[in-house]
């Protein structure tokens, strides 16, 4: 028995960590109740040192003086303060006036500003609200197909995930061990294909099955001119006028040999910095060369635009470490709401308190997880986990595929930040093991939780658009129609394409690892600490590794 | 019981007021944190005591509202099995857990935590960083959330214990409403509110 016990204890630990999960009770303390009762078995086998736990309060410590994870307290308080600027809601309404007239052109503009949220609030159940709320009634009135509508916005919602600024990447890069910034210019490429992919499908779904997703009719297009046309075209002419002066702009200032990342970046600031001129001016000089839409569509984009800027372009750029990034988003979205005059004093308290609670109940997880991993190891654990997973069949690709199942069912059960703080670091030293590009890896995992934001029946993005879908059949507020209610199944049908999408998307990352490794590019001009000679004369004091 | 449930409320008010308390450490560390990043562009001016200043505020975030979290069952469960059984269970569950589970942990790192603070304190240990910080607060900050997290934990079994004996309401159920819902709610009514807007006009 003790033998049996002493030759299997790592195993033993890991399972009796799933069923004491399973029990309901907080994770956070399930995990670390598991670390101390093994250590205490560990101690009586004579396998451990009595002293092991007596590191435990200085992890805590490490925790707190972890520079990166502050980052998550400020991105979620931006996201939460974002949420109450209206933001969403601006642009919902002038993105969807116009793109309305075009089949299907209310899921684009869905879609668009699904990506746009994404980068700026990352929260998915804040964006799926908005959308659920305020698109789906207008899909619905104009005889959207219900299953369309609603796969649209639960897909559109979870996009926050994988487009950086998101706070997934950060809290990946940091249990992968790699630069955050690395782990957005990686996950950039991915984010915008799998929005392309989207779109695709819905231009597919408007060209084969126009009844599916029809144009809006022209009388319900507030903002048109006298003359009756859609303001789209003046738009467009303060956009080719932005994208030129950009460009010239871009060659004449920026550095050639600037980073991808920050290039990206800075011509979408410059971009939208000209257009909001432009808009400014017009609007000033009562010039009315803009269509009213126009202006109204560059004054709701600017503002998140430049919040990426902010937040993506200082760390980009180097000017800020991530950390800093979201405090200077978290201020910009200050100013925003009271710009808007959305925020008063109960809300920001709010939003304070409830950035709090969500961060001290994400950092606990993660000193759970380190009283657990602090016995794991200490028994070999690690060891056992690597063992598994570096013969299972197929190799480094092998491997790669069963992360991907795996992370794919595990989410089922548990949440973002539990995967993040448990799994990552049983999986992340094999990976390393392999030599697989860590970011890489992180992208693929990112892209693999956010499928399961979407799948039925515990996707969180589908509980929260069930939530605010129309459970009863209403009568239309404008046409005075009775609208049938949205039945779950119809929500869960509607996700089917797209998660056939992201599986795609998932090979896609697999098969492609250049979408995700063209990061490395941007570090050719970094000097390889391999090559670098130190010819120091005179003696030779203090030249050793502080290691040795 | 009474005795155990005027406790209980004595925790949960102190709990309380932290909570009401501690979320200004959230626009402390932002103000903080930017001023970090704007100093060092504009003025060339890098102070590492700011830069730990504001990792003691993450501490002061993370640590100390333990208790009032636990308090608003705010630590995430796995309950997709759990929350299949009888309310009863559920609660017994929640019983063994606080005590088994719950209580050895935390009471050891409150054990260790103190003598790692005192010592410290006393040695008078500054960061390694030139013009760090002292070190003793942000030690401080480990056996003190963990503390009220051990008395949040005592009042939560106290309450679970007066639930199954029928002397005082289901703490497990969530105090207030959550963000989620304040976002549904307020944008129900600034939706509608346009609507009769819209409706007037006609």
């Amino acid at each position: 028995m003790t033998a049996f016990l002493i030759e299997n204890i790592a195993p033993i630990m890991f399972f009796s960590l799933i069923v004491l999960m399973l029990l309901g009770f907080p994770v956070a303390f399930s995990l670390a109740a598991n670390g101390i009762l093994f250590a205490l078995v560990g101690m009586e086998l004579d396998l451990l040192s009595p002293s092991l736990l007596q590191v435990l309060p200085q992890r805590v410590f490490g925790i707190m003086m972890n520079d990166v994870l502050l980052a998550l307290p400020f991105f979620t308080f931006m996201g939460l303060l974002l949420e109450r600027s209206g933001m969403a809601e601006d642009l919902l309404e002038t993105v969807g006036q116009l793109f309305g007239p075009i089949r299907g052109g209310l899921a684009f503009a869905v879609i668009a500003v699904g990506a746009l949220l994404a980068a700026t609030t990352g929260v998915v159940s804040a964006s799926v609200i908005s959308m659920g709320l305020i698109s789906l009634p207008i899909m619905l009135r104009y005889g959207y197909d219900r299953s369309v509508a609603t796969g649209v916005i639960a897909a559109s919602g979870t996009l926050s995930q994988i487009i950086p600024p998101s706070l997934t990447l950060i809290i990946l890069a940091d249990q992968l061990g790699r630069p955050v910034g690395d782990m957005y210019q990686g996950a950039i490429i991915p984010g915008l294909v799998l929005t392309g992919a989207y779109m695709l499908y819905v231009a597919f779904i408007a060209l084969l099955r126009p009844r599916k997703a029809p144009s809006l009719p022209t009388e319900v297009m507030a903002g048109r001119t006298d003359k009756g046309r859609s303001g789209a075209r003046s738009l467009l002419v303060a956009f080719i006028i932005g994208s030129m002066a950009t460009w010239i702009g871009m060659s004449l200032l920026v550095d050639p040999e600037a980073t991808r990342g920050a290039r990206i970046v800075l011509s979408l600031s410059g971009w939208s910095l000209v257009v909001f001129a432009i808009a400014c001016v017009d609007r000033l000089l009562s010039l009315n060369l803009l269509s009213q839409i126009a202006q109204r569509t560059i004054f709701a984009m600017v503002p998140p635009l430049t919040l990426i800027f902010l937040v993506l372009g200082t760390i980009f750029i180097g000017v800020a470490t991530p950390t800093e990034g979201g405090a200077m988003g978290a201020l910009g979205a200050l100013v925003l709401a009271l710009a808007k005059q959305r925020l008063n004093l109960a809300r920001f308290q709010q939003a304070m308190e409830a950035t709090m609670r969500l961060t001290s109940f994400a950092i606990f997880i993660l000193v759970g997880s380190t009283v657990f991993s602090l016995t794991f190891r200490a028994v070999n654990g690690d060891l056992w986990v690597e063992h598994l997973l570096l013969n299972l069949p197929g190799g480094e690709m092998g491997f790669l595929i069963f992360v991907s199942v795996f992370v794919f069912i595990a989410a089922f059960f548990l949440d973002f930040f539990e995967l993040a703080f448990i799994v990552i670091p049983l999986i992340g030293p094999v990976a390393e093991t392999f030599g697989i590009d860590m970011v890489w890896f992180g992208v693929l995992i990112a892209v693999n939780m956010q499928t399961s934001f979407m799948h039925p029946p515990f996707g969180l993005a589908l509980f929260y658009l069930r939530s605010v879908a129309p459970a009863r059949d209403y009568a239309d507020k404008v046409t005075g129609q009775s609208i049938a209610r949205v039945t779950t199944g119809q929500i869960y049908r509607g996700s089917i394409p797209f998660i056939c999408i992201q599986l795609a998307m998932v090979i896609l990352v697999l098969m492609l690892p250049e979408m995700v490794t063209h990061y490395k590019a941007a570090h050719v001009h970094d000097v390889d600490p391999g090559s670098v000679e130190i010819n120091v004369g005179g003696a030779d004091y203090g030249s050793g590794s502080p290691f040795d | 019981m009474t005795a155990l449930l005027h406790i209980s409320r004595a925790i949960d008010g102190m709990n309380m007021v932290l909570g009401r308390i501690l979320p200004w450490a959230v626009i402390i560390a932002v103000l903080v944190s930017a001023g970090n990043a704007l100093s060092r562009k504009f003025f060339q001016v890098s102070s590492n005591a700011w830069l730990e200043a504001q990792l003691y505020l993450f501490g002061v975030i993370f640590l100390l509202p333990a208790g009032y979290t636990l308090l608003k069952n705010g630590h995430v469960r796995v309950d997709i099995l759990a929350s299949k059984l009888p309310r009863r269970v559920q609660l017994w569950i929640e019983i063994l857990g606080v005590v088994f589970l719950m209580f050895p942990a935390v009471l050891l790192i409150v054990w260790y935590g103190i003598p790692n603070f005192v010592a410290s304190f006393e040695s008078g240990e500054t960061s390694p960083n030139a013009g760090g910080l002292a070190r003793w607060p942000a030690k401080l900050l480990v056996p003190l959330g963990f503390g009220f997290l051990l008395l949040a934990g005592l009042s939560h079994l106290i309450k679970c214990v007066g639930f199954l004996m029928g002397r005082c309401p289901d703490p497990m159920q969530p105090a207030g409403s959550s963000e989620e819902e304040e976002l549904m709610q307020e944008l129900k009514a600034e939706l509608t509110k346009a609507d009769d807007e819209e409706g007037d006009k006609k």
